[in-house]
């Protein structure tokens, strides 16, 4: 998959299909904020819109199959696994992604918390935890440790051992847990 | 990512989105969320040629009607009903098996509909078939079984896992179909054809409109367990859902309905052990014996590793705790 394929307009003359022809669609996507529009075959998923056609590669691919979490992004604000989501379906709609959460060049609060408690080790789950949290910081601003195990369920991490992560959305919540790494 | 090319349309109606159907003679699919179409499609266990997204069509919210009974769209998200205060009120065994679920970005976009029509389950099928077992079984249109080997020729026991479907089968709920005719409307129970190669009584060109949860009998209550190794983002091993209601003298069963999931080819009901329910005045003791007899009627397929002695035991000791349960909020000693 290139970003030439990703591009190219198709020959719209075909139309007679006894053979699916995968017939590319014009979509406009909202990332970040910004504006995007591309021509996608329907095969293509968000993740590969978002880091080969686009270029943001903090968004992680791992099990292209929806068992890890690694590639969680915002779709209208809701955590989604842009793996096993098609980028045609995401027409129109606002995407964010973990590139969104630092303000120039300045960590978010959650950011900050993650690297506080030591959230973070080889860092591969870490944006789709960080969006996660996210996710569900903007639901609840003070969340119970039920709810955050439960926002968080989705998102496997191989190297904290959770307790770390868990702390820091509990620290940037202000819910009494203090910094361990400074 | 997919491999292969296909075509896909964004109906606005389920209307359009049945005509679409009858014009690919069944070779499309309805796509809802997603998350059990897309991820089949990549180890290409299903190929359809055609995508149908629902994704342009709004659910109504979940409503009572006239007589009481709960309306709700097939095109619900997950995450809509578990975290609905009404369904979490009036149809709260509902919310709870919404509620566990995958993990919660899958239950952001998976649809109730979805969650009903998903594909079997094995542990040879849902992997890629590129590097290993490369040879197709009888589910994939090939000539062996691999975690049953002595299987005869189409004999396929991979196992039906949706989480929602035990529970609205105690429930009593019954789902609309739009189909050529029009709409019909059948009890949830009798979706199941009882084989893994084509699970569903649904031909290709129907859609599940809605799910219609009847009026919740006075004194009622439920019992609901998902049995798992990590607790999140799994599935099923046993799924167990239970209603029981009372007369009026709070002790008596007026009725039961007793479903396990997730360990055949659809949802059991243990009838006998249901049948033997009804009219006992209920107490922990009974309740205890209805545990062994309905784990005895149940016969679970192995799947996933979970040998049969291993699920039937599961099933007798989390259906002890899920009668108990149910009697309790039956009973009224939970409020
Ligand atoms: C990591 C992971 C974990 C999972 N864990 C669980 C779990 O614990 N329990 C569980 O039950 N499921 C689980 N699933 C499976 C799946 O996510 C759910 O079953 C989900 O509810 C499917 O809904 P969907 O809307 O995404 O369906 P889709 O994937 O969109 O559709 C599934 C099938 O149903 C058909 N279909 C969809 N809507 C309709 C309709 N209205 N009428 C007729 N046919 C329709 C589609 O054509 C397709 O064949 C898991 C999936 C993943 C990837
Ligand atoms: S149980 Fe069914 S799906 Fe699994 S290998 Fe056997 S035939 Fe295939
Ligand atoms: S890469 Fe999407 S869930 Fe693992
Ligand atoms: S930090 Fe390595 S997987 Fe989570």
């Amino acid at each position: 998959m290139s970003y030439l394929e990703t591009i190219s307009i198709e020959d719209t003359a075909n139309v007679a299909k006894i053979e699916p022809k995968g017939r590319s669609r014009f979509i406009t996507l909202s990332i970040n904020g910004e504006r995007h529009e591309i021509t996608v075959k329907p095969r293509k998923m968000l993740i590969e819109v978002i880091r080969d056609t686009v270029g943001l590669t903090g968004t992680k691919g791992s099990c292209s199959s929806g068992t890890c979490g690694a590639c969680t992004v915002l779709l209208s604000g809701r955590p989604v696994l842009s793996c096993i989501t098609l980028a045609v379906e995401c027409d129109g709609k606002e995407i964010r992604t973990v590139e969104d959460l630092a303000e120039n060049g300045k960590l978010s609060a959650l950011q900050e918390a993650f690297l506080d408690q030591g959230a973070v080790q080889c860092g591969f789950c870490t944006p789709g935890m960080l969006m996660s949290a996210t996710a569900l910081l903007e639901r609840h601003s003070k969340p119970s440790l039920a709810q955050i195990k439960k926002g968080l369920e989705g998102n496997l991490c191989r190297c904290t051992g959770y307790n770390a992560i868990v702390d820091a959305v509990l620290q940037v919540s202000g819910q009494g847990v203090t910094p361990v790494m400074k | 990512m997919i491999l292969y090319d296909f075509d896909y349309e964004r109906p606005n109606t389920l209307q359009e989105a049945t005509a679409l159907l009858r014009q690919t003679e069944g070779k499309a699919r309805l796509l809802a969320g997603g998350t059990d179409l897309l991820p089949n499609m990549r180890v290409q266990v299903l190929k359809p040629t055609m995508l149908i997204s629902l994704g342009a069509i709004t659910p109504r919210p979940p409503q009572a009607e006239l007589d009481g009974s709960i309306r709700i769209d097939a095109l619900t998200r997950l995450a809509d009903l578990e975290n609905s205060e009404f369904v979490r009120r009036e149809i709260p065994m509902l919310a709870e098996s919404a509620h566990v679920v995958g993990g919660n970005q899958i239950r952001q976009v998976a649809t109730l509909g979805g969650n009903l029509c998903q594909e079997t389950r094995c542990l040879y099928l849902n992997q890629e078939h590129d590097y290993q077992f490369t040879a197709p079984c009888y589910k994939r249109n090939g000539d062996c079984c691999y975690p049953f080997p002595g299987n005869k020729p189409g004999t396929c026991w991979s196992v039906y896992m949706s989480d929602t479907a035990p529970a609205l089968i105690a429930l009593s709920a019954n789902v609309d179909i739009i189909g050529e005719a029009g709409v019909r409307t059948v009890p949830a129970e009798t979706l199941f054809t009882g084989n893994s190669l084509e699970p569903l009584w649904l031909a290709r060109t129907e859609i599940i409109s809605s799910v219609v949860v009847p009026p919740i009998p006075t004194g009622f209550g439920w019992g609901y367990h998902k049995s798992t190794i990590r607790g999140g983002l799994e599935f099923a091993m046993a799924n167990i859902a239970v209603a029981l209601w009372l007369e009026n003298d709070r002790k008596t069963c007026a009725g039961a309905r007793i479903v396990v999931g997730a360990v055949s080819e659809g949802p059991l009901r243990a009838l006998a052990t249901e049948k033997s329910l009804v009219g006992q005045v209920l107490n922990a003791d009974l309740l205890w014996k209805a545990a062994d007899d309905a784990s005895n009627e149940i016969n679970p397929l192995p799947h996933h590793g979970f040998t049969r002695n291993y699920l039937n035991e599961n099933i007798r000791v989390y259906l002890r705790r899920t009668l108990i349960t149910a009697f309790e909020r039956a009973y009224g000693m939970d409020a």
